[in-house]
């Protein structure tokens, strides 16, 4: 018999805010234990939780990103959940009236294009983190990462394949990404994923008996966790080799296999209810269309913009993989009107700085203004390639003007000929056998001239002002 | 509300009653379970839905970070720190 995987997704998304959910400390990821930490996430009695606005607009933006509607009047519930990362002993989330609802997210796949449904997308706090310490035999908690915001995204169960959840998660992390909603880095926890698995008989309408594995943070660990999890599900269909129960279900990546954690809880076992120490969020028209105004263009939309400035394709996929080199290239685009040397600088020797400083094309952060005015520079020979390469490494760390840094430096080419033929002059008194040679017809001494004049001149010269120069100089 | 319920709350809550508690606990939500039903008979259909119980909405803050007390502070009356840690009776073997 022939069987068909289906596959619901619960993505767990750390927003970028600069402070936490319910409180003002701070959400960075890191940190010495407990260091970002007040009465208020700390779960001391009496303390009021209040809701961070920009949670909310970036809430809003990750719908408007996934085409969902806005709930314009949405709330928080309790949601009972005992265990010491979560120091109030519940979790405060969105249960009756999520940010969020109904959207839809358009994937690529071997198979063609298709449209997964989004449920909804709830706006809740993280927990903290628990170190199992064998030296103290005891639990350590730090709550650093309690009430950090994360949006949780649930997708309806429209996915059927481990390449399909792959082209969702990454459709979803770009878009995310793309919108500044997270950085959803992986490897830091900021995104991560729960999988909920059903197998049946191809064709049927009744859903088979779920599982769910939690927290994974892998693409590859999703994958073969899909495809190990698919294969337990037939076997015991089809051999009887377990009898399959609604569970959660722990993914060991080393192992290769999964393991049953608990039963699955009921969402009655939650006990949700109205958590009445936070107010509503009325989010009105003026709200929304601010919200809405500022939503970026889908990476593929601006792709195309790029190309019709001109850049090829490639250029124009490089730039769409991080918001931050759109950013740049734009700002660089508008003030040097030079569309394919904005995105060469960028592309070529910003990525080779990030590299140099182990940082990440999100982590693009110069003024591309700035950049602009650099290429204008070398593009009007004021500035040769050369020192604008060293005036770009310098922008990285401060915040410079590259003509007011290049002429305090010394870094503009003269045009002064006066300058140059002195320097030709002196060059070549400087050294009268290559001159005897050049002119007994051993031309290849030109260039060795020319490389001693520009050294003198520090580079700042038109070259071919200084070929004219010397050439003059040795007839 | 029967003693099924009742024992799979126990365990939701981490309680244990004894059987006298028990008793009170079911006849309780027996007075309860009438009450509540007693509300499906008033006609709410073109009653709003009431999404909170305070008169307020938009109690919110700016994205702004502000450090008001120290780990040191905080953990001053914790009955067990270590380390910079909230200490608790081990979790997982």
């Amino acid at each position: 018999m022939k069987y068909e995987t289906v596959i619901g997704l619960e993505v767990h998304v750390e927003m970028a805010t600069e402070s936490k959910i319910f409180c003002s400390c701070s959400a960075k990821f890191g940190g010495e234990q407990n260091d970002h930490v007040c009465p208020a996430c700390c779960g001391m009695p009496g303390m009021l939780p209040i809701v961070n606005k920009h949670v909310v607009d970036l809430g809003m933006t990750a719908g408007m990103m996934l085409n969902c509607d806005i709930n314009r009047t949405t709330t928080f519930d309790k949601k009972s959940y005992y265990y010491p990362d979560l120091p109030n002993a519940y979790q405060t989330t969105q249960w009756f009236a999520p940010v969020c609802v109904n959207g839809t997210v358009d994937i690529k796949t071997s198979k063609g294009e298709k449209k997964v449904r989004i449920k909804q997308i709830h706006m809740e706090e993280d927990a903290g983190k628990l170190v199992h310490d064998d030296w103290t035999d005891s639990t350590l908690v730090d709550f650093n990462r309690t009430s950090v915001p994360l949006i949780e995204i649930v997708s309806q169960p429209d996915l059927s394949s481990a390449e399909e959840v792959i082209a969702y998660l990454e459709r979803l992390r770009s878009l995310l990404r793309f919108a500044k909603v997270s950085d959803c880095r992986w490897e830091q926890g900021s995104m991560r994923c729960d999988v909920n698995l059903s197998v049946r008989p191809e064709g049927s309408d009744v859903l088979g008996v779920r599982t769910e594995m939690k927290n994974m943070n892998s693409l590859s660990a999703i994958e073969r966790a899909i495809e190990y999890e698919t294969a337990r599900h037939i076997d015991a269909i089809e051999n009887g080799t377990e009898v399959l129960v609604q569970e959660t279900r722990r993914w060991d990546d080393i192992k290769g296999k999964s393991y049953a954690m608990r039963t699955k809880e009921t969402a009655g076992d939650y006990r949700y209810f109205p958590d009445p120490n936070v107010m509503p969020v009325v989010i009105d028209d003026e709200w929304y269309n601010r919200i809405k105004e500022t939503l970026p263009d889908l990476p593929e939309v601006k792709a195309q913009k790029f190309i019709e400035l001109g850049l090829t394709e490639y250029d124009a996929d490089q730039l769409i993989q991080s918001r931050a080199l759109c950013d740049v290239f734009e700002a660089a685009y508008k003030t040097s009107g030079l569309a394919k040397e904005s995105a060469n600088w960028i592309i070529t020797d910003c990525m080779t700085i990030l590299n140099k400083k182990q940082m990440t094309a999100d982590m693009l952060s110069i003024s591309g203004k700035a950049l602009g005015e650099l290429i204008k520079l070398v593009a009007e020979e004021k500035v040769n390639r050369g020192n604008a390469k060293r005036i770009l490494a310098v922008m990285f760390d401060e915040d410079i003007n590259p003509q007011e840094y290049a002429e305090k430096n010394g870094l503009i080419v003269s045009n002064d000929t006066g300058k140059l033929e002195e320097v030709v002059k002196a060059v070549c008194a400087a050294d009268p056998k290559s001159v005897e040679d050049y002119k007994n017809g051993k031309e290849k001494v030109f260039m060795a001239l020319f490389g001693q004049c520009m050294k003198q001149l520090q580079g700042n010269c038109n070259p071919q002002a200084l070929k004219e120069a010397l050439l003059k100089e040795l007839q | 509300m029967d003693r099924e319920i009742l024992r799979r709350l126990e365990s939701l809550n981490q309680l244990r009653l004894t059987e006298e508690e028990k008793e009170k606990v079911l006849s309780f939500f027996e007075m309860q379970d009438k009450e509540i039903t007693r509300l499906g008979d008033i006609d709410t259909e073109k009653v709003e839905r009431m999404v909170h119980v305070m008169p307020m909405n938009n109690v919110i803050r700016e994205d702004v970070v502000n450090k008001v007390f120290t780990r040191d502070e905080l953990q001053a009356a914790a009955p067990e720190a270590y380390d910079g840690y909230w200490q608790v009776p081990r979790l997982v073997e």
